[in-house]
């Protein structure tokens, strides 16, 4: 799993790619972990490069966005395809977080 | 060859060999240099010392030659009577010590003259007279010679026959008379010199222990040698034959010829010598110098012998100083294995060889002491280490133990109920897993059944799993929907759930009579829908959340009526994720083409067969998830 981050209007665009599992997902937590920490509370996650996520990498996203929520930020999904799609289908991620076409489409939207 | 000896026979014998090589290369030089400039030497001190003698019997020789050469031009210049005569003669016998005898022999006028030839000789400290008028000297060698080359010749050495038996030689010069200008031989002036002191002179040479000097006559014979019963009995030319050795005759004509040389030499009893020649000039006679050559070079073997000695003694020395080095290298590496093969066998206790030099053996057995003592720790540690693997691997399988004897496993489950029946079944991919299953009847007529999936795997799934597991049969047992237990639960599990961990479950409640399933679905994989038809379809997602997650979660109830015969198959993501070799994953179409296979055969072989089949398809790749199944079936 790769993670790459970019800053547009006070929000940070983390394009992930690969497969976020049981290895990776600590990785993935740390990163955003140190960003938060930096001050960053505003993220979308640009899923269009990720091929598999896992139970763990899905409590990975569930650990940040509670930490998020608890300094007021957000975190918003965009480009959400294939078995990602489904896996946040299915375990009801797709109805609690907020999801989004394309990254301009999240940032478009109003906090 | 020496690969398999010891350091210690390869430092002796390498330096030991090389010392001894070295030794000898140096000894053998020494001694062949020392023997070149001993000879050298020798040739010197031997042509010195034949030169000297030759000098020396020249000189004596010379003057009685002079002296004879005198009286005969006396008596060629002067008219002597018979009285003058004689009293020359005398005058010159008494006052030369080297003329044994003084003779004036006259040339007979006539063939019937009576032969005139005063002689006077020594005889002890007198002088004798012989009036020799009765002598044949006319037909003496001495005589003749001289009269015939008519000039002043000496004879070969004779042993004199007047009652001495002494070795004497002759110098004999003609005298003439000359008249009306004719020249007339008048006689021959002889003085007999006798050869004693010849022979004491030249047996005085002594060279070295047994060298000798010898005298040759013109005719080569031996005038004087060490060995008496030679002189004047044979020649060089008569040994030469004797011994048959052409070489001896060439030299002995050499010599007589007058040469000087020094040569290698064999001498009369064989041994090897050098020979020094040179002539004496006034007689013709040859003087050699004999040394054997043992003897030239006993100095040399003498000193090459101490030498050797010496070199033995130093090589000896090396090799007791070698044998020490060698030792005082190898005990310390001998005592250092044998420590380590100890210390291999495990015993960390052995004592390694003190420390006595800080050489590099030195240094390694610090080194060695530094190792045994860092393994002897890294030892403990490891003991240490692995008692708590095997103490946290035994807690593990306690563990396991205790989860799977939360899971219900006698099936079938209901033995005296008709209308439904249930198999189910658990493989966690580690000791402990995440995924679990239960069902109990709430009443008589409704059977409770969850399957779920907490995230993560290992020991913080498993107690979420077991807390998850009680929550949910403790909520479920009060008769609500699940899609109330649900919401209970999330609520629960959702509140201080630092670890943001959840569950994924799917609660169903089947009424047992009617066949109607009311289910809740939090963010579970849909379950598979079996009809009796045969006819297989997935529940549609109703987009619960997992459970868990956060709190505030309302979930759908839903509901689906079965027919008698049909069966709900459900499971968690390790089947549709397990992996083959190839990271495929084994995906829900395989699941599903697996199940229509399987149509028909009971609850308990579908469960097995799509165990069967996901290992099969694994190909022996490592489980990666927890691996679930449990599959109702309403009989109506």
């Amino acid at each position: 799993m790769e993670i790459a981050c970019r800053t547009e209007n006070d929000t940070t665009i983390v394009k992930i790619t690969g497969r976020m599992d049981a290895i990776t997902a600590p990785s993935f937590e740390k990163a955003l972990n140190e960003r938060i920490a930096e001050g960053e509370t505003q993220f979308v996650m640009e899923m269009s490069g990720l091929e598999y996520i896992s139970s763990a990498g899905l409590r990975g996203i569930l650990a940040t966005a509670k930490a998020l929520k608890g300094k007021g930020g957000w975190i918003r999904f965009a480009a959400v395809g294939g078995a990602v799609k489904e896996v946040f289908d299915i375990s009801g991620f797709g109805s609690i977080f907020r999801m989004y076409d394309s990254v301009s489409g999240a940032l478009a939207e109003p906090a | 060859m020496l690969a398999d000896r010891s350091i210690a026979f390869k430092l002796i014998f390498v330096i030991t060999l090389s010392g001894t090589l070295i030794f000898a290369a140096v000894l053998g030089y020494n001694y062949y240099r020392s023997r070149l400039m001993l000879q050298q030497e020798l040739e010197n001190n031997a042509r010195n010392l034949a030169l000297a003698s030759v000098y020396r019997v020249d000189t004596v020789l010379t003057s009685v030659a002079k002296v004879t050469e005198g009286v005969a031009r006396s008596l060629e210049s002067g008219g002597y009577t018979h009285r003058q005569l004689l009293s020359l003669l005398r005058a010159t016998v008494r006052d030369n010590r080297e003329i044994y005898g003084c003779c004036a022999a006259f040339e007979p006028l006539t063939p019937h003259a009576r032969p005139y030839g005063p002689y006077f000789y020594k005889q002890g400290k007198t002088l004798v007279y012989d009036p020799e008028d009765t002598f044949q000297y006319l037909r003496q060698d001495w005589y003749q010679i001289s009269r015939e080359l008519g000039m002043a010749e000496w004879t070969e050495p004779y042993y004199g026959d007047n009652g001495a038996n002494i070795l004497m030689a002759t110098c004999s010069v003609p005298f003439y008379e000359t008249t009306n200008g004719t020249r007339r031989l008048k006689g021959v002036v002889a003085s007999d010199v006798s050869l004693e002191w010849l022979t004491e002179l030249v047996a005085s040479i002594k060279v070295l222990k047994t060298g000798y000097a010898f005298l040759l006559s013109r005719n080569g014979t031996i005038v004087t040698h060490p060995a008496k019963d030679m002189i004047m009995n044979e020649t060089i030319f008569s040994l030469a034959e004797a011994r048959n050795d052409p070489g001896l005759r060439a030299l002995g004509r050499k010599m007589i010829r007058g040469g000087t040389d020094f040569i290698p030499y064999t001498d009369i009893t064989g041994r090897a010598c050098w020979l020094y020649y040179a002539p004496i000039p006034s007689v013709g006679w040859t003087l050699a110098v004999v040394f054997p050559e043992a003897e030239l070079l006993a100095q040399v073997k003498r000193l090459s012998l101490t030498g050797a000695a010496m070199g033995m003694a130093g090589i000896l020395l090396l090799t007791v100083a070698v044998v020490f080095i060698a030792r005082s290298i190898t005990t310390p590496l001998y005592g250092l294995a044998q420590a380590t093969a100890s210390i291999a066998g495990g015993d960390f206790e052995v004592d390694l060889p003190p420390v006595r030099s800080r050489d590099e053996v030195g240094a390694l057995t610090t080194a060695f002491q530094v190792m045994k003592g860092s393994l002897k720790e890294y030892i403990a540690r490891l003991t240490e280490t692995t008692a708590a693997k095997e103490r946290i691997e035994s807690e593990l399988n306690i563990a396991h133990d205790i989860q799977m004897g939360l899971l219900p496993k006698n099936f079938p489950p209901f033995p005296e109920r008709r209308e439904f029946d249930l198999y189910a079944l658990m493989a966690p991919a580690r000791e402990v897993g995440g995924d679990f299953y239960d069902f109990f009847l709430v009443d008589d007529t409704h059977l409770c059944f969850v399957i779920a999936d907490v995230s993560g795997k290992g020991v913080p799934a498993a107690l979420f799993m077991a807390m998850s597991m009680t929550l949910i049969k403790a909520t479920a047992r009060q008769g609500i929907a699940p899609d109330e237990i649900l919401c209970r639960v999330n609520g629960e599990l959702a509140r201080d759930n630092d670890s943001c961990m959840f569950v994924t479950t799917f609660c169903g409640l089947l009424d047992t009579e009617t066949g109607e399933l009311v289910y809740a679905n939090g963010g579970h994989n849909p379950p598979l829908h079996m009809k009796r038809s045969g006819g297989i379809s997935w529940l549609p997602t109703s987009g619960g959340v997992v459970v868990g997650a956060m709190e505030g979660i309302t979930y759908r109830r839903e509901r689906l009526l079965l027919e008698p015969d049909d069966s709900l198959f459900l499971y968690t993501d390790g089947v549709t994720e397990a992996m083959d070799l190839r990271d495929q994953a084994f995906s829900e179409e395989r699941l599903e083409r697996t199940l229509a296979l399987l149509c028909g055969s009971g609850i308990r072989e579908t469960v097995t067969g799509v165990m069967a089949e996901v290992g099969r398809f694994a190909e022996g790749a490592p489980q990666s998830d927890d691996i679930t199944m449990m599959m109702v079936l309403y009989r109506g």
